[in-house]
């Protein structure tokens, strides 16, 4: 009956992919507008699913005898964010690929790719947050990034290509290394007398009798794939460039979901790693990587004249805040970081879809290209503005929450740290407001400019996102509260 | 040590033999030669799989061999060589960062590095010296793969060099321990979409021909397209 | 002075010496079938010898004693060489005359004495050809310092004798790094005896050549000579790098019976070496000069791996 549920999940892409291929057999072709819709219905389907997981399911939950796929609470909460974020973004899609379509950015024979590609991704993505085993968590990572590289490669353009496979190398490489620190885990494990596993909880309840120092190593293999699927430094490389050329509905899902599942995956390391001997020393590399990334992309915002590339950048810091996070470990510090992440991809989402107007009206996201913002397209420009605000941590928005309370609890760690931590996040709320004033305060004598019709399916994505950020950041429900309570103590902090 | 002592020595020399086509990967210029060397690379990783087998007599180990032989030996370089007929390349010219000469000298120095850390770390893992030098031999392939991917501008010799580092993880895992079989297939087919999807992307960035629009040709056109 | 020396001494020279060109010719035969030619017959080399013999020398009248006096030390220090390494059988001698380093060097004699007599007639490309020839071996000289080296570390010895008398027990099989060896000492060979893809022995465009420029000068019974030396050298490195990998047939005692199969052996052996050798050869075109270090980079890079092979198995 549970694996129904497995069924019930992939289903709508299997279909897509099926009616596409029969479409290319038959030489049908289909609107963009129906693709669209489609991805729509297949992130209310996916919503819905989960919240009936969610509520009816008792978690956690195995499927099968093997335990290789489970539901446990930190699964569905990313599953179900996830969702929220795809649905948002195929609603966007609508109108933003049409507009490629008719720009001749995107081939109409590429459109069918776009779209199994786009679907593809949320399974591929739900499924790496179902994996209890480390090897088809792996496995999902790497199809991931291969379904973010073919989305970002579909548009007709060599520096998409570029990027696409900058990303493929630099993630695959790294996610080699972390498949030698699999292989070693493995081998730990059967050292340690059981046959051999790579569940997350049968490694839970091994860890303290595994040798500290063959699991440091191993630890620090897998660490190292999973930082360059979250886009920390120093294997950040790919993430500017991508989330530049890729389409922005892409760049959007793309932020708000694959770098969850590389932290989340470090999450679960680092829960695994606690029950050992090494598990201070591992916080402490957590901690330092952390402080590097969001030191390094501060300062490399400083000097950004392009807005997604700004707003990539922007990404690699929190990525580095969520790892900080971790690697401080205090129960509240975790519980912090899950509401970080659930206010990170609402926002990220909210800008970039905000950023992708803009480039539709100007043709480009430099800020010396945009001008009469506000009279152009007020609501990109207004959405461009609160999402910034909200992603720098001003109160008001849940950000501003999850950055003072993780702040607080590095105080209780170092408190040189947090001065300088808080030294880099003036540099990233410099570097935003200098920007905005650049960008927005521009205006030309020539009025002729066209003016791109912002359709309601664009608009309306931002205008949930700036009602539910709001929502979120003024009140948090006590439910959310509780859920988030206990994944961190299923966690084990 | 495996029971049979000639099957010992068999692994030796396969792991002796499988270094020298590492290097020469590093080491040459010609992408059909390239290819070829690759192609013997992942023989000589099936052959070391099937020595295995017939030692353990584990299934899985059978269709991991035959899975590697079929897959890596014939079908990769094979799409590999369609690739290369429909670009207008030969030779692998450029060199960004590495030459040959000092590939080698790092190379070297991994290789070094690679041993003090494992025989530090390792001694409770390791059983045995054989195991540890396959280990020992896995990784430092994977590195030197790594340094393929950055020395190297042509997308195809990246590619060559991934599919190298892959089978220097596969060569270790065999060595340490083997993963359940259904997993190793999945990894299998992740390899084999990457490369797919690397080459059709490649194609467009390694082309000399001049005219660039449009590029990227759905994957279902490039099958179709001969 | 034990008979065991002198027999030693007089067996292997005479057949080093004597299979020598027949080696030289199979390997222009193996190039000339793979070029799609009949090429010259197998003997072609030991008439070629003949004849030049019989012919007599011209001098230009620029040079001094040492062209005159080269091609007797080249084939000297080359006949000196084989004494170093046992074709046949292992005498049982004092092991510092087989030392691998004394071999090495008996070599780089022989051929410091060419690259000076390539400048002796004062001749252009004579100076080209020295000059080149002095590069390449300054350049390959420490790898094969090192590949010597290593060889002398698997096996625990630096006497080519005890060498061979160890690798006859366990063949390559119980020790797996030699075939690395193997390879190195190949690519050694190669350059040594200047073949392609390092130089190409059958140019006759000067602007082309390494080696033979610097024998543009010679005619009559030097080059033949000169000619002889050069096959000599080829051989002792063939023997080396055969005795090491492929052992077998190789006599410890002077047996008339153990003699003749280990003379065989070693022609047989040889003779497959010598068609690998040419096969190679047609596979490959010339490489830029500058890229011949990438190719002794490999050898080096082989040699390393053997005592890393050492430590771990």
């Amino acid at each position: 009956m549970e694996n129904l549920i497995l069924a019930a999940y992939i289903l709508p892409s299997v279909l897509l992919g099926g009616i596409l291929l029969g479409m290319r057999l038959f030489r049908g072709s289909m609107s963009p507008g129906i693709l669209a819709g489609f991805s729509l219905g297949h992130g209310l389907w996916h919503l819905g699913l989960s919240l009936w997981v969610l509520l009816v399911l008792p978690l956690p939950h195995y499927f099968m005898e093997s335990r290789y796929l489970f539901v446990d609470q930190l699964g569905i909460f990313q599953v179900l964010i996830a969702s929220v974020v795809f649905i948002l973004a195929a609603l966007y899609s609508r109108g933003y690929v049409s507009h490629l379509l008719s720009n001749k950015e995107l081939d109409i024979e590429n459109l069918p790719v776009f779209y199994i590609g786009f679907n593809l991704l949320l399974s591929v993505i739900t499924f790496a947050f179902f994996s209890n085993n480390l090897a088809l968590f792996w496995l999902f990572l790497e199809l991931s990034t291969l379904f973010s590289a073919l989305l970002i490669a579909t548009l007709n353009a060599r520096d998409n290509l570029v990027a696409a496979l900058k990303y493929i190398f630099i993630a695959s490489t790294a996610m080699i290394f972390a498949f030698i620190g699999l292989i070693i885990l493995f081998s730990l494990t059967r050292q340690a007398g059981s046959p051999g596993t790579l569940n997350w909880d049968e490694l839970a309840s091994l860890a303290p009798l595994l040798s500290p120092s063959v699991l440091g190593l191993s630890a620090l293999l897998i660490l190292t794939g999973l930082l360059a699927k979250s886009g920390l430094v120093p294997l950040h490389n790919w993430l500017p460039a991508a989330y530049a050329k890729a389409p922005s509905v892409v760049t959007a899902l793309m932020s708000a979901t694959v770098l969850n599942i590389g932290i989340v995956g470090i999450l679960r390391l680092s829960a695994l790693l606690r029950q050992s001997q090494i598990g201070e020393t591992f916080s402490n590399v957590l901690v330092g990587f952390g402080i590097l990334s969001i030191g390094v992309a501060a300062f490399s915002m400083l000097s950004r004249r392009n807005l997604k590339k700004l707003v990539g950048f922007s990404s690699i810091e929190h990525m580095g805040i969520m790892l900080l996070a971790i690697g401080i470990g205090t129960p509240l510090a975790v519980f912090w970081m899950l509401f970080h992440t659930l206010a990170h991809s609402l926002v990220k989402s909210g800008l970039f879809f905000s950023a992708g107007i803009i480039r539709r009206q100007y043709g480009s996201d430099r800020f010396d290209r945009i001008f009469d913002i506000f009279r152009l397209q007020p609501v990109a420009a207004w959405g461009v503005i609160m999402g910034s605000a909200a992603i720098v941590g001003l109160p008001m928005f849940p950000v501003f929450l999850s950055e003072l309370n993780i702040l607080i609890q590095l105080g209780g760690v170092s408190v040189w740290l947090v001065l300088m931590v808080l030294f880099f996040l003036l540099l990233v709320a410099s570097s935003f407001a200098i920007f905005l004033l650049k960008a927005f305060t521009r205006s030309e004598k020539n009025t002729d400019r066209p003016v791109f019709r912002t359709p309601l399916s664009m608009k309306l994505p931002i205008y949930i996102i700036m009602a539910g950020v709001v929502f979120l950041g003024v009140c948090q429900p006590q439910m959310l509260a509780d859920f988030l309570n206990q994944i961190v103590k299923g966690l084990g902090f | 040590m495996l029971e049979n002592i000639p099957l010992n020595d068999i692994l030796k020399i396969l792991l002796v033999l499988v270094l020298v086509t590492s290097s020469l990967v590093l080491w040459q210029r010609s992408l059909t030669s390239l290819f070829k060397t690759y192609a013997l690379q992942s023989l000589l990783v099936a052959l070391v799989a099937m020595v295995f087998f017939i030692n353990d007599g584990h299934l899985t180990l059978l269709f991991i061999a035959l899975l590697t032989l079929f897959g890596k030996v014939f079908l990769i370089p094979r799409i590999l060589n369609r690739i290369l007929l429909q670009m207008n390349i030969r030779r692998d010219l450029e060199f960004r960062f590495l030459y040959p000469v000092s590939s080698l000298i790092v190379s070297i120095l991994l290789i070094f590095g690679v041993y003090q850390v494992f025989s530090n770390l390792m001694g409770e893992v390791m059983p045995d010296r054989l195991f540890f030098l396959g280990a020992v031999i896995g990784v430092s392939m994977a590195l030197m793969g790594m340094m393929v991917i950055f020395s190297r501008k042509k997308m195809l010799t990246k590619i060559v060099g991934y599919l190298s580092m892959e089978n220097g993880a596969i060569l270790f895992g065999l060595f340490v321990a083997e993963l359940p079989f259904i997993l190793e297939i999945l990894v299998l087919i992740d390899l084999v979409i990457l490369v797919l999807l690397v080459t059709v992307l490649a194609f467009g960035i390694d082309s000399t021909i001049e005219d660039f629009h449009p590029r990227f040709t759905p994957l279902g056109e490039w099958f179709k397209k001969k | 002075m034990s008979w065991n020396l002198v027999l030693y001494g007089f067996i292997n020279t005479a057949l080093a010496l004597l299979v020598s060109p027949l080696f030289i010719s199979l390997i222009k035969k193996v190039k000339a079938y793979a070029q799609g030619r009949v090429g010259p017959p197998i003997l072609q080399t030991y008439y070629q010898l003949y004849k030049l013999f019989k012919k007599e020398r011209v001098y230009s009248y620029q040079t001094s004693f040492i062209i005159r006096l080269t091609p007797y030390l080249s084939l000297a220090f080359m006949m000196v060489a084989s004494l170093s390494v046992p074709l046949v059988f292992i005498p049982a001698a004092d092991p510092g005359l087989g030392n691998i380093i004394l071999f090495l060097y008996l070599m780089v004699m022989s051929r410091f004495f060419m690259a000076l007599s390539g400048l002796d007639a004062g001749s252009s490309f004579g100076g080209m050809g020295s000059s080149r020839e002095m590069t390449l071996s300054a350049i390959i000289e420490p790898v094969i310092i090192i590949v010597f080296g290593a060889l002398a570390y698997v096996l625990q010895t630096t006497s080519l004798f005890d060498m061979f008398g160890q690798v006859r027990e366990n063949s390559f099989l119980s020790n797996p790094s030699l075939i690395l060896t193997g390879i190195s000492l190949f690519i050694i060979l190669i350059v040594e005896t200047s073949r392609i893809p390092v130089d190409n022995p059958e140019t006759h465009l000067e602007l082309t050549m390494i080696h033979e420029a610097m024998t543009l000068e010679y005619s009559g019974p030097d080059l033949a000579l000169i000619e002889l030396s050069h096959a000599l050298k080829q051989t002792l490195l063939m023997g080396v790098l055969l005795n090491i990998v492929a052992p077998w047939g190789l006599a410890s005692e002077p047996a008339a019976g153990g003699i003749a199969v280990a003379f065989l052996a070693f022609v047989i052996k040889g003779s497959l070496l010598a068609v690998g050798v040419g096969i190679f050869e047609s596979l490959m075109a010339k490489f830029r000069l500058f890229r011949v270090p990438g190719l002794f980079m490999l050898a080096f890079f082989f040699s390393f791996i053997t005592v890393i092979f050492k430590f771990l198995a």
